[in-house]
């Protein structure tokens, strides 16, 4: 049943003519839970909807592959991230956070505290953040200018 | 040997004393911060290696609540003493030079709630 997709697709991908039509991408999913239940007739039934229906490569000029390559990172992706981790800590009210929110001040943390959140960071973002400029990032605005320093955003 | 080190730097800020490590609070408190990042991301190794029977949250207050324990102190030359022996300690439970006993020595014991029907009872067994 999966062989017979894949046939399905490189046909597809081997006729740039039928790319041209604006399927959804729901029908491909669909023809293999069809597959089963007429495993026989499905071939030449298909043969005929098939090229209506089959989604082809999604873009034309735009290769598919992403070679394990992560999307880039934006200011706002970054803030995103950073308040979503802040949201999952424990210790942190969701509803009085905002990107100007000390974490000593106006959330009631500790150093401690701060410290694990800046590790929380690290695994976030997948890069160590050294102790002497840790201790200086005490919002979250601040987190943010600092990954993207590093990361080289644009702004 | 922290009696003396009290004294020596209550007798007044004009005797001016040889540091361990750290010549001022804030240097003093950077290794705190060292060594408790070390801890923290030892915690789930240290549970999974010597088999405790602990979640890994618990093992990480563990540590925290070690290190709230001399939250107050604000002479650097104790603060260092502190921090030679946790990362003694450190050390030992990442080489595995310690056994279970003595990692699971830090918790209390837990206390089991007495059993009040009957079937709990008869396989807790005729004890006190």
């Amino acid at each position: 049943m999966a062989a017979r997709v894949l046939q399905q697709c490189v046909r597809t991908l081997a006729r740039p003519s039928l790319r041209l039509s604006a399927a959804n991408l729901a029908a491909p999913s669909a023809a293999p839970s069809a597959a089963p239940h007429r495993p026989v007739s499905f071939a030449a039934d298909s043969r005929r909807t098939r090229w209506l229906g089959l989604s082809p490569v999604p873009s034309v000029g735009v290769l598919c592959r992403q070679y394990s390559d992560l999307p880039p990172l934006t200011l706002e992706t970054i803030k995103d991230r950073v308040l979503y981790v802040l949201k999952l800590y424990d210790k942190i009210n969701p509803e009085n956070l905002q990107t100007t929110s000390h974490f000593m001040k106006d959330l009631g943390l500790d150093s401690l505290d701060q410290v694990e959140i800046i590790m929380a960071m690290e695994d976030e973002f997948g890069f160590e953040i050294p102790d002497g400029e840790a201790e200086k990032l005490m919002t979250p605005e601040e987190i943010v200018q600092y990954i993207a320093d590093k990361k080289d955003v644009y702004e | 040997m922290a009696s003396s080190a009290a004294t020596r730097s209550a007798a007044g800020a004009a005797r001016v004393v040889k540091p361990l490590f750290s010549r001022d609070l804030d240097e003093a408190k950077r290794r705190v911060r060292e060594l408790y990042r070390a801890w923290y991301r030892e915690a789930p190794h240290t549970v999974v290696m010597y088999q405790l029977d602990i979640r890994t949250c618990q093992g990480r207050e563990k540590v925290r609540e070690m290190f709230d324990k001399n939250k107050h102190i604000t002479d650097p030359r104790v603060i260092d003493m502190l921090v030679i022996k946790g990362k003694m300690e450190l050390q030992e439970t990442i080489q595995f030079w310690k056994q279970k006993t003595h990692v699971m020595r830090y918790f209390n014991e837990t206390e089991e709630p007495r059993a009040t029907d009957f079937l709990s009872k008869f396989y807790g067994g005729n004890g006190p």
